[in-house]
């Protein structure tokens, strides 16, 4: 494999990797804010990739300069796009906690081994 | 005129979302507000789909860009027939059941969430509306997430343990869902660098050949975060725990409307922004053909070994999204229409079978399938309507369900695998074998008839009497009830709207 290839497409394996990470947590885990940290990671990945993806070798920020008028810019569009994501994240991950909240008070405990059982 | 028709789809998710909004704080001046307002922004917005249909009928195809940005760079909004015709059925079925909740919410949820369960209820209407009116992946992806943490709201609302838990469960089997999906979104913005699906479709038409693992990965991706959010056979363990701890009405709008939406939205990335040629080449069809076979007889044999009514209910529905998604498998223009009719035809149904579940435990609190002695004199107008949607639902002439499974398998004959045809009858006899027995016990059983008859009494004749729920609980539960009755005597004006879109799909 070409060495140069591998390390020009590294945040790619790095986003794949934290994403099966975080999906492996969320169903394995069986403490509660374990699975939401994995959530957590989940989404960071995506917003990595994203990020990626807009990125061009050797650009600069997508801030207009009239000293330099052939300069590279990075795509902005999926960095904007992320703020969405993060936004989503956020919201998610306080929904998710103030449940685990109620669940605390009528079992009183976070880690629920039977939890995602079939019934 | 025609620009005012151009903003009405936008104008009807803003409006939704803005009362939405007003919901919470309308509730801490005066909680009996709520229900009446919320009926009448879902009302109103049923007159404006019901118009925006008309217009569509006259063969004119909305398409309509976010606050004057044109397509590549802004949001567009599309709607075709079927779009219309989603969002007619979502308004529709959402007024409804909000006259429903009138007095369901009373008695199931405490008094002090009303305003954030109404609250909820508009934003998921909301998100469902958009959802099918976006033509941008990026955009659809913005109200998935709205949907479903509105959803999620909603089987949280009533508080209990089980429901919380289920709540917490769905949430996170939901988010991990929409990762797959806006993941999804990313490999395709790689290969196109576009979001808008028409631009999608004329970009990736040309390069299709030098990307085949990309597309493999995206459209697999897209598979697994849709096939989670839409309860698709081996990724539905999140459904029958939500639908059946949530109160009546919401399991209604979540088993009817929330997870057809997302088979809308996979359709339209699966059909038009990846094409028809890539749907036949990358065995995506006999993944979705083999495992919507699974989903039929599966979900039918969990629904059969269940005691409680609702939960029994929501295994159905895992049952019945199987057939949809076996319409779009099967990809000839019966099977698609007979699917996506089978959106129609299931939301009338399963919001009918929801509502009276309700309807009982109202009047008389019973939940198991046992208990049901008796039930069809008590109660003579819920249960007329439970039978007529569960005859549909088996699939007996005369009502809806029977067009829709006559047109599935007009369509596997179409598409040369006669096999599904048997299927189709298992699945329905499987139905039959569930339902059947709950209305037999409503009918033919009386309440202490074998203790009586021991003791050498004879019973006395049945008699029926008038339901004891209030009228606002009836009219709903009629109205559906009718519904799936119309749709199976003159299935020709909705088919009418389906031909449409299936021609320009296939």
């Amino acid at each position: 494999m070409d060495l140069q290839l591998f390390l020009l497409n590294f945040p790619y394996f790095v986003a794949i990797i934290l994403f099966s990470m975080g999906t492996l947590i969320v169903l394995t885990q069986p403490n509660l804010i374990k699975k939401v940290i994995g959530i957590n990671i989940l989404q960071s990945a995506i917003f990595l990739f994203y990020i990626i993806v807009g990125d061009i070798h050797g650009g600069i920020p997508p801030i207009y300069d009239p000293n330099l008028p052939d300069a590279l810019y990075i795509n902005p569009l999926p960095s904007c796009l992320m703020l969405t994501g993060i936004v989503v994240g956020f919201s998610v991950t306080a929904f998710a906690l103030a449940l685990i909240v109620k669940l605390y008070i009528y079992y009183g405990t976070i880690s629920s081994p039977n939890f995602m059982k079939m019934k | 005129m025609d620009e005012l028709v151009q903003r009405l789809p936008f104008l009807c998710v803003i409006g939704t979302l803005v009362a939405s909004f007003c919901m919470p704080v309308l509730a801490r001046w005066k909680k009996e507000l709520c229900a009446p307002l919320a009926t009448l922004v879902s009302g109103s917005v049923f007159v404006v789909s019901i118009f925006i249909a008309h217009y569509v009928m006259q063969g004119n195809i909305i398409r309509y860009g976010v606050s004057g940005w044109s397509p590549p760079w802004g949001i567009e909004i599309v709607v075709d027939p079927i779009t219309s015709l989603m969002i007619s059925l979502i308004s529709g079925a959402c007024f409804f059941i909000c006259i429903y909740s009138f007095a369901a919410i009373k008695h199931e949820l405490e008094r002090i969430v009303t305003g954030w369960y109404y609250a909820a209820y508009l934003l998921c209407m909301a998100g469902m509306i958009g959802l099918v009116i976006s033509n941008d992946v990026f955009n659809m992806y913005v109200f998935i997430e709205v949907t479903g943490i509105s959803a999620v709201a909603l089987v949280a609302s009533k508080g209990t343990r089980e429901a919380t838990e289920a709540a917490l469960k769905y949430l996170l089997l939901a988010t991990i869902g929409s990762g797959f999906i806006v993941f999804s979104i990313g490999f395709i913005y790689m290969i196109t660098g576009n979001l808008n699906i028409t631009f999608i479709a004329q970009e990736l038409d040309p390069v299709k050949g030098n990307y085949p693992f990309l597309i493999w990965t995206a459209i697999s991706f897209l598979a697994v975060g849709f096939g989670v959010k839409s309860a698709f056979f081996p990724l539905h363990l999140w459904l029958p725990d939500a639908h059946s701890s949530a109160p009546s009405p919401s399991s209604a709008v979540l088993s009817a409307l929330v997870v057809k939406v997302y088979i809308i939205a996979f359709m339209k990335i699966l059909f038009i922004a990846f094409g028809l040629e890539i749907f036949h080449e990358t065995f995506i069809r006999h993944l979705i053909l083999v495992l919507a076979v699974v989903a039929m007889l599966a979900g039918s044999f969990f629904a059969f070994v269940q005691i409680e009514l609702k939960r029994r209910l929501a295994y159905s529905t895992v049952a019945q999204v199987g057939y949809i998604y076996l319409g779009i498998g099967l990809g000839t223009p019966w099977g698609l229409a007979a699917g996506l009719l089978h959106i129609l035809v299931h939301a009338f149904m399963k919001s009918c079978l929801f509502l009276c579940a309700g309807a009982i435990y109202y009047q008389t609190g019973r939940k198991k399938v046992t208990e049901f002695s008796g039930m069809g004199y008590k109660m003579p107008i819920t249960m007329g309507a439970f039978t007529i949607a569960a005859f549909s639902m088996v699939g007996i002439p005369l009502f809806g369900g029977f067009i829709s499974k006559y047109g599935l398998a007009l369509g596997s004959l179409e598409a040369d695998l006669p096999i599904l045809i048997l299927v189709i009858i298992l699945s329905g006899l499987l139905n039959a074998t569930y339902y059947f027995p709950i209305i037999g016990q409503a009918y033919f059983t009386q309440e202490g008839h074998a203790e009586l008859h021991a003791e050498g009494g004879h019973p006395e004749p049945k008699k029926f009497q008038r339901d004891q729920i209030p009228l606002s609980m009836l009219v709903p539960i009629v109205v559906f009830a009718l519904g799936i009755i119309y749709l199976g005597i003159f299935p020709g004006t909705v088919l009418n709207f389906i031909n449409q879109t299936v021609a320009i799909l296939l």
